[in-house]
Order: structure tokens, then C-alpha cells, then sequence
């Protein structure tokens, strides 16, 4: 299994405070790796490099072999890295099935042809039907609950056929049913080819899911392995509970 | 929806056409034109606006570019027809969209902030360059066109049609982009620029078209004012009091909406032009205009037309709820309920 | 060569007044992430004010500014609570910007009502007094304009770097999230701010009235030049609003004495227009790329 994410010293300093300090870490391809740590430990400021959010001040990031350091998200998500939002970012003003279609994607010529044609129906359609959308998919996305939102996000990320999306808490604010769904989807994914980072708070998904995990602590990761052992490693034990 | 609007639309085209055969008074004939002139700019700024998300307040300037182009245009020319300057229109909205297009290129790459701030700027100099470049623009002392040559019993007549026209043409771009994935992609920059950037939607270039398109009809609209009035100064063809007018229009009407700018040119334009005898003072329409668009912005600030419509939809939706309620356990999106946030997440 | 030091000499001493007009506005962008288009309205506003009471009660426009500044702050937090503040959260942005946009119109009209659209200016008795150093002449009124604005700003750098307002303003414009969670009421400092900014107005304001003849409508040329020293220095700014005011400023009076006067009234649209090509966050602004 390769790479498919490397990063080598990744640093970001806001004002004096180091978030992220000569960070270097590696997602295999295929896996569902998770991305823990206390807070105040870098996660969403890593997370935000990775994904062009913001600009590192130092230290390179390499996605499939190629170095794509301060590159736009845009660009990136045409390359096959996407990401989430915590907030569960969608276009309210948009229909399910519109926020589907402007996250799939058109060409130039394209923007002159029909707002959703049937094209678009059909590209979206096995997405819309795999995440029990189909129903609701002309409500407009504001009219959603929290949880179809985060639903929704997830599957408008998939319809760029990505190689690797990065989750940003997909399980903060949802209840147990649907953190069961999202389990189901990303583990289904997964096994159609799709690597994952996940980002998460919850403990005990983190450790039904993912394989293998990354602590981080202070701006750098200081373990990386099975999450049966990062929960007796002593170091991050004390990254948790120390301070 | 289809039906409906091509419908309604081909009624206002038919109102529009036959109305002035039912003989009516010049002072009537030049308020529809003033109407149709306000309705016309303020459905080109929705485009930019209201559907984008990005307000530009330069938009007067533009106009001034188009009074002022047809003027040098026609500068010691003799008429014929009199429909010559109607016919290089499209020449002139062409150099509307021409100087648009590099404002749009460097203004709108941040964001809608400092896109204000370009258009706002630009709004100003223009005026200056009209005031000081006295050799094109004739300065302060304004700048004469030839009298259109239109028989004074129905001289306002070609001026409404020519402004119909383009309202039609203006909707009906309108219309097209709203159908299309142009009208997509404007609307998920307003609803979430940096997500729609994030999923790889060419936010630049779709901003720059709408900017291009929306300046190039109000320099159009702007030439055929100028026609009109024979005679135009420098304060009068780029004033900040027409942006503020075509934005509170739009404002009032409902921004992204295809009626909403007409609507809301026709309320207030007719009301301002039916004032005008009482009011008289141009300082009183400052006051008013500003006083009116902070009311709405406070109290309506959707519009009417976007309000209306939520109201519809809040009914439909209960209509929806009753109705699945009498089957138990069919999810519908009240039904489902989720725990609030936990801590939100925290800072990480 | 003389009249370009000369025009740098005139440069310098205006970019401190703009420098101050900036600040305010900066500051309020920086606090409340608006720009507030009614900034240059509310420094006419405040040279309507020291007119009057030049005019009127024969108060020196420079002592008028005490009074003055605090009748600003009051408008300005006014202008906050009752129009800024009810805005719904989505639209906030771009509705803000408009609001501002619509209050300076009303300021501009009602100013027009009140006082008619002849120019105006306070002449002082030593209005047209001047110095002569080294060949170079320079005006009283700038001199003493430049003073205070130094002076203003100086205070403004005092409540920003040693109170407990000025540090609440600065967590504030850093990071607005940690800010409140350290127990600082954003609503206050919005409200504050604002009125902040527009004292800075009505201190430039008597300056203004001292310096030039103005009249209701001249709140646009005002905030033209306002925006580009502010986009210059980067929005949120006020070291950079101060550094780009004065190399505007300066920018300015070069060209208007080695090119044409015409000419200079152009150039911060020019500096506006480069600083969008080259570097758009401005000196010291921040790139945004809309993490949150």
C-alpha cells in the first residue's frame, strides 16, 4: 500500500503560537485513518493545510506522489481530494439534488445547457438512492435537518469520485442512528476503493472504524498505529490527561 | 413552473406592446418610459446583485459611459431616420461590457467587499473624468445630442419601445441564467463562495460574465436616455442616486427573483416620478431613498416577491406535515429529529 | 526637484490626517469585518458640526474637537445598535456594506437640507498663514493639522495597546471565536468600535473643514481615497492604514506637481488598482480563504 498523503514539517504559527510544529505524518492508500488529539493539539489547522484552506509556513504536503503544497481547494478537489466541514457547509439556497449537481462538476460548456439536465439526474441518481435521498431530493437543502445536511455533504463530496476524502467530525451534533449510517457509508466506500482521514472527538467510533490512528499533540503527532494500542500508549494517555 | 412563467411572460409582452395604442397622455407615455428605464437597470444589476451575491455600486457609471459614448457618437452628426442610435445600441452595450470586463477581472477575485469598493471607487472617477475631460465630454457645461427627429404627437413612442425592448431582452437573459448552470453556479457563490470554490466551480470567470453582461445593458440603457433627453450633464449621467435607485429596487422586488427587480421599479419609480411635483428638492430623494432602503433592509429584507413565496411554501409544508401525520412512522423532515450539538466540537 | 519636495512635504503632512480619517475605518473593519462606506460622510458630518460652531459661537475648530469627538462616538454607536446589529446572520456581509453605503446617503442628504450645497470652509484667522523652511512653504493649518492627527492617533494606539477596551478590540479582530470565549462580549466591542471609528472622524473632521472647502457630496471623493489607502494597507489594519495614507497621500502630491493637479485625483485609483493585481490583501492584510 502506498502514500496517498504525505506531510513532511508542516508548520503554522498564529501570532506566536505554534499550531501545527514540524508536523510529519502518512495515509496509506485504502485505509480509514483517523486524526485525534486534545484540543488545541492542531487537528482543523492540519486539516485546513491539507485541504488549501490555509497556507502552512513551512513544510510540504504530497498528495499521489505529487506536491501540491498551497494549492487551491478548488484544485485539489478536481484532483480527487475533498473534504467536509464540521458545520456541515451545503448551499441552502439549492435543492438536494442541485447541491449534488454543482458538486459534480461541469465544464465550460456546460454552463450554458440546461441547470439540471437529465445527465445530471442520472449522475446523481445511484448517490440520491444509496443515501435515501431520492425522496427529498427537490426540498431545498435549508429545509433539511442538521443530520440529512451532514448526510447530504458527504454525498456531494462522492460525486466528484474521489481518491481521498478528508472528514471534518462527521459524527459532532448527530444522533446514534445516523452516526450508525455514516459508519455504514465510509466503511462501504472504503471498500470501493476511497481512502479516508478522519478527524474526530468520538472515541469509540474512531475506534470501531479506523485503522491505523494518529495522535497529535501540541502541533505534532507523537503516535501512529492501532487504536488498541494508542489507548494504552503512555504518551498519548498523558497528551490527554496531563495537561 | 414552465408553463406558468412563459405564459406570464408572453402576457407582459403583449401588455407591453399595446399599451401605448390605447392613447395615451406624454406625461403618462414618459413615466412608462422612465418605468421601463428603472426596470431595465435594475433587472441588469440583479444579475450582478442578486444573484451573485455581489453588490456593485458603480453601476451609475456605467451608464454614464453610455449616455456619454452615444454622444461622441453622434456629435455634430444630422439624423435621418432618427432610429440610427437605436441601431448602434449593441455597439455600445458592447463597450459597456468591454470596460467591465477587466473592473470584474481585478475587482472580483477576493471578494464582495473590496468588489464594492472597486465599483464604488470606479463610480467616482468616472464622474471626474466627465467633469475634467472637457474636450470629449464637454466638461460641466454637459454635452448636446441631435434632437431625435420623432413627430412631437408621438415622439415618445420609439423611446418606450426601444426601452421594452430591452427590458424583454434584459428578462430574458434573466430567465436564461437562471436556467442554466450559469444561474447555478451564481447561486451557490452567493449561498457559500468559498464552499463553491472549494468544489471546483469557476467562480472568476461566472462573476466576470455576469458583471460583463449586467454593465453592458445598463451602458445601453443609459445611451438611449441620453437620446432621449437631447442634453445631459455630467452629475445627472452618473449619479449615485441612480445606483442607490436600482438597488433599492431590486432590494424591495427581491433580489434573484425575474419579477422582483420590475416589480419593484415600478413601485417606486412611478411613485417617484408622481412625486416629483411635491417634492421637487433632489436632497429630499436622497433622504427618502436612503430612509426607505434601510426600512426595507430592517423589515423586508428578502423582498416581496421571495416573501410572498416562503409564505406559500411554510403553507405547503404544513399542508405536507397533516397529511403524513395521519400515517405514523413515515419519515418526513419534521419527523426526524436529531440531539442537539455536543460542544459543538470545540477548538482544535 | 523643488516642486517635488515641496509635494512630498504636502504629501506627508496630509497622509496624517487621512491617516487618522483610515484608521477609524480600518479599525471598524477589523472589529466588524464591514467596510463602512459612511466613513467619509461622517467626517463631513463632523466638519458640518465645527462650522457651526465656528460660526456660530466662534469656537476654534481644534478645541471644537473634544466636543465634537464625543458627539460622533455616540452617533456612531447609534448608527451600530440600530442599524448593524438587527441585520440576520447570512446576508450580513453584503448587507452591511449597504447599510453603510445607505447611511452615508442619508447623512449626505440630510446634511444638503440642513445646509445647502454651497461649499463651505472654516476660515480660521490663521488659515493663510504660512512658514518658510530651508525654500520650502508650508502652511499653518497643516502643520497644526498634521499635529493632531499625530496626536489623535497616538491616543487611538493608547486605547488600542493599554486599556482594557483596546485589548478586548484586539482579540476581537485576531480571532473573534476565541475572543468571546475569554468572556469578551462581542456586541459591545461592535458597538464601541464603531463609535471609535467615528471619532476618528470627527477629529478629522475639523481638520477637514479647516483644510479644504466642502460641501454635502464630498463624502464620495473623501471615501474613494479612504478605501484604497485602507485596501493598501490591508483591511483591519491601522499600522498599515497609517503607512499607506501616507505614501497615497504622498503619491498624490507628487503627481500634482510634476504631472498635472487633474491627474493626482487619480492616482489612489491607480494604487487601488495595482495593489488588486499585485498584492491584494495589501501591506499588512491577511489572506482569506474561507476556512470557517
Amino acid at each position: 500500500m502506498s502514500d496517498l498523503l504525505c506531510v513532511h514539517d508542516l508548520t503554522k504559527i498564529f501570532g506566536g503560537v505554534r499550531a501545527v510544529d514540524g508536523a510529519s505524518l502518512s495515509v496509506k492508500e485504502g485505509t480509514i485513518t483517523a486524526l485525534i488529539g486534545p484540543n488545541g493539539s492542531g487537528k482543523t489547522t492540519l486539516f485546513n493545510i491539507v485541504t488549501g484552506y490555509l497556507k502552512a509556513d513551512g513544510g510540504v504536503v504530497e498528495f499521489d506522489g505529487r506536491d501540491v503544497t498551497g494549492s487551491h481547494p478548488g484544485k485539489l478537489y478536481r484532483q480527487g481530494l475533498s473534504r467536509t466541514f464540521q458545520q456541515a457547509r451545503i448551499f441552502p439556497q439549492l435543492t438536494v439534488l442541485e447541491n449534488l449537481v454543482v458538486a459534480g462538476g461541469y465544464g465550460w460548456r456546460q454552463l450554458f445547457t440546461s441547470r439540471v439536465g437529465r445527465k445530471d439526474r442520472e449522475r446523481a441518481a445511484a448517490l440520491l438512492e444509496e443515501f435515501r435521498l431520492t425522496d427529498i431530493s427537490d426540498l431545498l437543502a435549508s429545509e433539511l435537518s442538521y443530520g440529512q445536511r451532514k448526510l447530504l455533504e458527504f454525498a456531494a463530496v462522492l460525486m466528484s469520485n474521489p481518491r481521498l476524502v478528508l472528514l471534518d467530525e462527521p459524527t459532532a451534533g448527530v444522533n446514534p442512528v445516523l452516526i450508525e449510517t455514516m459508519e455504514r457509508h465510509i466503511r462501504e466506500r472504503n471498500a470501493s476503493g476511497i481512502t479516508f482521514l478522519i478527524v474526530e472527538h468520538d472515541m469509540t467510533f474512531v475506534m470501531r472504524l479506523c485503522d491505523p490512528v494518529i495522535v497529535l499533540d501540541a502541533g505534532k503527532p507523537i503516535f501512529a498505529g492501532e487504536p488498541a494500542a494508542a489507548q494504552n500508549n503512555p504518551l498519548v494517555l498523558d497528551a490527554y490527561l496531563g495537561s | 413552473m414552465r408553463l406558468p412563467t412563459a405564459l406570464r411572460g408572453g402576457v407582459f409582452v403583449v401588455l407591453l406592446v399595446t399599451l401605448p395604442m390605447v392613447g395615451l397622455q406624454h406625461w403618462f407615455l414618459n413615466l412608462l418610459v422612465f418605468v421601463l428605464m428603472y426596470a431595465t437597470m435594475s433587472s441588469a444589476w440583479n444579475l450582478v446583485g442578486g444573484f451573485a451575491g455581489y453588490p456593485s455600486l458603480g453601476h451609475a457609471g456605467f451608464f454614464g459611459i453610455g449616455a456619454y459614448t452615444i454622444a461622441l457618437i453622434f456629435k455634430g452628426h444630422v439624423l435621418t431616420s432618427g432610429y440610427e442610435p437605436f441601431l448602434l445600441l449593441p455597439l455600445v452595450g458592447l463597450v459597456g461590457a468591454l470596460i467591465g470586463w477587466p473592473i470584474a477581472l481585478v475587482s472580483m477575485r477576493t471578494r464582495a467587499d473590496v468588489f464594492a469598493i472597486v465599483t464604488i471607487t470606479f463610480l467616482f472617477v468616472v464622474q471626474t473624468l466627465a467633469f475634467n475631460l472637457h474636450g470629449l465630454t464637454g466638461g460641466s457645461q454637459g454635452a448636446s445630442l441631435p434632437i431625435a427627429p420623432f413627430p412631437a404627437a408621438t415622439f415618445e413612442l420609439p423611446f418606450y419601445y426601444v426601452m421594452a425592448a430591452l427590458l424583454v431582452l434584459t428578462m430574458g437573459l434573466t430567465f436564461a441564467t437562471m436556467r442554466s448552470k450559469v444561474g447555478l453556479s451564481l447561486v451557490s457563490i452567493r449561498a457559500d463562495e468559498d464552499k463553491a470554490r472549494g468544489v471546483g466551480v469557476r467562480t472568476t470567470g461566472v462573476k466576470v460574465l455576469a458583471f460583463s453582461v449586467s454593465v453592458g445593458i445598463t451602458a445601453m440603457v443609459g445611451a438611449v436616455w441620453a437620446y432621449y433627453q437631447s442634453f445631459i450633464y455630467p452629475q445627472f449621467a452618473i449619479d449615485p442616486l441612480v445606483t442607490i435607485a436600482i438597488v433599492l429596487m431590486t432590494f424591495l422586488g427581491g433580489r434573484g427573483t425575474l419579477w422582483g427587480p420590475v416589480l419593484g421599479a415600478v413601485i417606486l419609480e412611478s411613485g417617484q416620478q408622481l412625486l416629483t411635483y411635491q417634492l421637487g428638492a433632489v436632497q429630499l430623494y436622497l433622504i427618502v431613498y436612503a430612509f426607505l432602503f434601510l426600512v426595507i433592509i430592517l423589515l423586508l429584507p428578502r423582498g416581496i416577491l421571495p416573501t410572498i413565496e416562503d409564505r406559500l411554501r411554510m403553507r405547503r409544508r404544513r399542508r405536507r406535515t397533516d397529511a403524513s401525520a395521519a400515517r405514523p412512522g413515515d419519515r418526513t423532515p419534521q419527523n426526524q429529529s436529531d440531539s442537539a450539538p455536543l460542544l459543538g466540537g470545540g477548538a482544535s | 526637484m523643488h516642486a517635488l519636495i515641496q509635494g512630498v512635504i504636502l504629501g506627508i503632512l496630509t497622509g496624517g490626517v487621512y491617516a487618522l480619517m483610515a484608521s477609524g475605518q480600518t479599525l471598524i473593519f477589523g472589529i466588524m469585518k464591514v467596510v463602512n462606506l459612511a466613513q467619509g460622510a461622517m467626517v463631513i458630518m463632523a466638519a458640518y458640526l465645527a462650522y457651526e460652531l465656528f460660526t456660530r459661537f466662534g469656537v476654534d475648530p481644534f478645541l471644537a474637537i473634544p466636543l465634537t469627538t464625543v458627539l460622533m462616538f455616540g452617533f456612531g454607536v447609534l448608527v451600530e445598535l440600530i442599524f448593524l446589529r438587527p441585520l440576520r446572520r447570512d446576508d450580513k456581509s453584503e448587507l452591511s456594506l449597504l447599510v453603510t453605503f445607505a447611511v452615508a446617503l442619508l447623512i449626505e442628504g440630510t446634511l444638503s437640507v440642513t445646509w445647502g450645497t454651497t461649499y463651505r470652509s472654516i476660515n480660521a484667522t490663521y488659515a493663510n498663514s504660512s512658514w518658510t523652511l530651508w525654500g520650502y512653504q508650508i502652511t499653518v493649518v497643516r502643520i497644526w493639522a498634521f499635529v493632531l492627527s499625530l496626536g489623535a492617533l497616538g491616543i487611538l494606539f493608547w486605547i488600542l495597546n493599554r486599556t482594557r477596551f483596546g485589548r478586548a478590540v484586539r482579540a476581537t479582530v485576531q480571532n473573534p471565536e476565541s475572543a468571546r470565549l475569554l468572556g469578551v462580549e462581542a456586541q459591545w466591542v461592535s458597538a464601541l468600535g464603531f463609535g471609535l471609528g467615528a471619532a476618528t472622524a470627527a477629529a478629522a473632521g475639523s481638520v477637514y473643514g479647516l483644510l479644504y472647502p466642502f460641501y454635502p457630496g464630498s463624502h464620495y471623493d473623501l471615501i474613494s481615497r479612504l478605501l484604497s489607502i485602507v485596501v493598501l494597507g490591508g483591511l483591519g489594519s491601522v499600522g498599515g492604514a497609517v503607512i499607506a495614507a501616507v505614501i497615497v497621500s504622498t503619491s498624490s502630491a507628487i503627481v500634482a506637481a510634476t504631472i498635472s493637479p487633474a491627474w493626482s485625483e487619480m492616482t489612489f485609483f491607480v494604487i487601488l488598482i495595482l495593489v488588486l493585481l499585485i498584492r491584494p490583501q495589501g501591506l499588512f492584510g491577511n489572506v482569506d480563504r474561507g476556512a470557517i
